[in-house]
């Protein structure tokens, strides 16, 4: 599962230790940004007369001259800073030039030899990784004005909720902050390709940007390796139908359960061991089930959501004592964090339609969206044992899927926390 | 020795029908009556057909013969215990066929949108081929559900009351079925309705409601059809039947045959037909698996996926030899209620019109296909009928 982002030609470095955000400019946060997006979008005028060019000369020549690389990086750079300071990934206001030493910080290699056939054929190639950005974060920024201050649902999603939790709090939350830069470090991969600054393509593992992973009783195992069936990934959906079905029939059980551990968890403050391995199970076999049907697992599941029993599995801590207010509001409790899952549902369906189409040619997953969907499915997993009362930790949404901070650590005369893509 | 008993003296109990033992069809004239060219155009049609369906009966064999031998190796591919692995490898077994069946299925569709019977298009059909698959999944998936849970619990006896949940599943479903259409419409034609109500009085039959199913807009073929028993029993009539070429006669024929499907009982008898055939096909499948560790074992899938096949081959004449006596039977209890043998012949001229039947197929498709009796031995007996009565 690991990966190297210092073999990225295009990451990030992220130096935003202590997440901090200052009220005020955090309330102001969109007026504030109004001369970046206007100043953006004069840079991006220029820079989209000059990408055509760009285009026809690496045709002609392998490579994208060392003076419009730098002049198309910079704007690369300086977009990224306006989306992170936009989205409140980063605090302090970004300068209008690009420079580098922004705490949210778009690296990009020196021009190399591209391959012309790549180069020729970009722009459908790099249709799937549009699509994804899109939901992720930004619009990518030649299709204009519009498209560059509209976030991606996920992005929006998650702002508007860092927005409010910043104003209270002071601080960014950790898990929030990690998706966000996730989803810019994934925009700036895809950008770069748009922008003939690389020709490696764009790649979605969180491994590559998420830093930290909270200790949350629900986490998500992968023993699997990325070899697929062809057969198996051709018939996926119906062969998930009687899965469906079995689903369907648990689930109705499960809301009963759900209601006896409710009313139960409020009077003793725990939900009781018998009714927490029922619906421990029933969520497990879930995950399991979603797992197989969007590619993210691939073999057959079993019927009892046994632990261990998948190889995308999901580990859920036994009962433990849970605060009866909590549990009194569990279902207003978990409202942001559903939202949040709403489009996180869209990123999934998308590696799933990715996935298959992926695995039916090369008869493996991808490894990037592979971790992606765990990623999403971790977070799906984490608000149904939300929502169903095994545990009243909330939803973590950085999509990390190893707590990376001890390896990120840089000595303090090193500035950056960690580099990411 | 005991259920081989059982079974003779079921079969000679179901065996009788309504047909005199003694009546003889005479030889007719198929181009006299259908006429030369509509008789050349059937038989073109069909021969295609023909041909394309014994290359998908071969492709179907070779192939679940191919799965049987290495289609263990998809355990590989299955998380689930062995009842779970045994679904994924019937599933795949299906969608392997699905695969290798496409091409055939597709010829077929395209030589019936080339002779004007259905206006399917392609995407629709292929959408429709996909929905039916996945009902192929459920089904094997909870028939295996049944077969291996049992053989698990059982062992090799799980044969008999194997055989004993399927024909109970099979009554279920033949019962619910008509009260899950929420399809079709009443039948509106008063003639129709009021023609209905006498014939059910003749035949002994009464309260049976009378629908009619909308198809005109993807097929012009007619049919009609009757499901259920007991207080469920229905009779379905295509609303193309309601139509030209057939006149109220030739309806009235059409609904005196399927209302007598019902007063001769023969659902619940083909229920009784079922199990004479389900229970050595059950023990024959328990006997196949045994090499593979039994039916209770994920790896005896892919075997019994060909067995099911060739014994359903090789019982395909003697079930249509008994579907061709039941539609005989109401053939003939039709024509006692109407005593209208004209608009019987009218309707297989019909039928021949508008589904280009071969009123003369090949004894082996006949044989392993028809079962229904040919539309000339339909004419033929409407006639033999008509001599017997003295009309």
């Amino acid at each position: 599962m690991a990966v190297a982002p210092q073999d990225r030609p295009i990451r990030l470095v992220v130096r935003d230790g202590d997440l901090h955000r200052s009220r005020l400019t955090v309330f102001f946060r969109l007026l504030l940004a109004l001369p970046h997006l206007v100043w953006l979008i004069l840079w991006w005028i220029t820079a989209m007369l000059l990408v055509v060019v760009v285009w026809i000369v690496a045709i002609a020549l392998g490579r994208v001259p060392s003076p419009l690389h730098r002049y198309l990086a910079a704007y690369m750079r300086y977009a990224s800073h306006v989306r992170a300071y936009l989205l409140l990934a980063a605090n302090p206001f970004p300068g209008f030039v690009g420079r580098p030493g922004y705490p949210v910080e778009v690296v990009i290699d020196p021009p190399a030899r591209q391959r012309r056939l790549t180069v020729l054929f970009r722009y459908p190639l790099a249709l799937p990784a549009f699509v994804l950005s899109v939901w992720l974060v930004l619009f990518p920024v030649p299709f204009g004005y519009v498209a560059t201050a509209v976030p991606g649902m996920v992005a929006l999603v998650v702002a508007v909720f860092a927005w409010a939790a910043c104003l209270v709090l002071g601080r960014m939350p950790r898990g929030l902050n990690d998706l966000l830069v996730y989803g810019i470090g994934y925009g700036a991969q895809v950008a770069g390709y748009f922008w003939l600054l690389t020709d490696r393509y764009p790649n979605a593992d969180p491994e590559l940007a998420a830093r930290s992973l909270e200790l949350h009783p629900v986490r998500a195992v992968v023993r699997d390796g990325l070899e697929r069936s062809r057969l198996t990934v051709l018939f996926r959906l119906l062969l998930a139908l009687p899965h469906l079905f079995w689903l369907t029939l648990w689930g109705i059980a499960a809301l009963g359960a759900l209601i006896a551990a409710w009313a139960v968890a409020l009077v003793r403050g725990q939900v009781p061991g018998s009714l927490h391995r029922f619906l421990a199970a029933y969520i497990r076999y879930r995950a399991h089930v979603t797992a197989f049907i969007t590619v993210v697992g691939g073999p057959f599941p079993g019927f009892v959501g046994a632990a261990g029993s998948y190889p995308v599995d999901i580990e859920i801590h036994p009962p433990a004592r849970q605060h009866r207010a909590k549990t009194l509001f569990r279902l207003l409790l978990a409202l942001p964090a559903a939202v949040i899952a709403y489009p996180l549902g869209y990123v999934l369906l998308l590696v799933a339609v990715g996935s298959w189409i992926y695995s039916l040619v090369l008869g493996r997953a991808p490894q990037g969206l592979r971790n992606l969907g765990v990623a999403c499915i971790r977070y799906h997993t984490q608000l149904n044992t939300y929502l169903f009362l095994l545990t009243d930790h909330y939803p973590f949404a950085s999509p990390a899927l190893e707590d990376r901070r001890e390896a990120h650590a840089l000595p303090l005369a090193t500035p950056a926390l960690g580099e990411t893509f | 020795m005991l259920v081989v008993a059982a079974l003779a003296v079921s079969a000679i109990l179901l065996h009788p029908t309504a047909v005199p033992n003694d009546l003889s069809l005479g030889a007719v004239d198929a181009d006299e009556i259908f006429g030369a060219e509509l008789v050349a155009k059937a038989e073109r049609y069909e021969r295609f057909l023909y041909v394309d369906w014994v290359l998908a009966q071969i492709a179907l064999l070779a192939t679940l013969v191919l799965y049987a031998r290495r289609g263990a190796a998809f355990t590989r591919e299955s998380a689930a215990g062995p009842i779970g692995t045994g679904m994924l490898l019937g599933m795949l077994g299906l969608a392997i066929v699905w695969l290798v069946q496409l091409p055939f299925r597709l010829a077929a569709h395209w030589w019936d949108r080339r002779y004007g019977l259905t206006d399917l298009d392609y995407l629709t059909w292929v959408y429709d081929d996909w929905a039916v698959l996945g009902a192929e999944f459920l089904s094997i998936c909870v028939a295996l559900l049944i077969v291996m849970g049992l053989a698990r619990w059982l062992g090799e006896g799980w044969w008999l009351p194997g055989v004993a949940v399927f024909v109970g599943i099979a009554a279920l479903f033949t019962f619910v079925a008509p009260y899950l259409d929420f399809t079709t419409e009443r039948l509106d034609d008063e003639t129709l309705v009021a023609a209905a109500e006498r014939y059910e009085q003749e035949l002994g039959v009464s309260d049976i409601p009378i629908r009619v199913e909308v198809v005109s807009e993807d097929t012009d073929q007619a049919n009609a059809y009757a499901y259920g028993f007991g207080p469920s029993r229905r009779v379905v009539l295509w609303d193309t039947i309601l139509q030209d070429p057939f006149s109220s006669g030739e309806q009235k024929v059409v609904l005196a045959h399927e209302l007598a499907h019902h007063s001769e009982e023969h659902l619940p008898k083909g229920l009784g037909w079922f199990v004479l055939f389900a229970v050595p096909g059950a023990w024959i499948l328990m006997r196949a698996t045994r090499g593979r560790g039994g039916m209770g074992m994920p790896q005896a899938v892919p075997v019994a996926l060909v067995v099911v096949a060739v014994l359903q081959l090789a019982s395909a004449p003697a079930a249509n030899w008994v579907s061709r006596r039941m539609e005989a039977e109401a053939d003939w209890k039709a024509l006692q209620v109407t005593e209208d043998p004209a608009s019987l012949e009218d309707v297989m001229i019909g039928l021949a019109e508008t589904s280009l039947g071969d009123p003369d197929p090949p004894g082996w498709v006949q044989l392993l296909l028809g079962t229904h009796p040919s539309l000339e031995d339909r004419v033929a007996m409407a006639r033999a009928w008509e001599a017997r009565n003295g009309r």
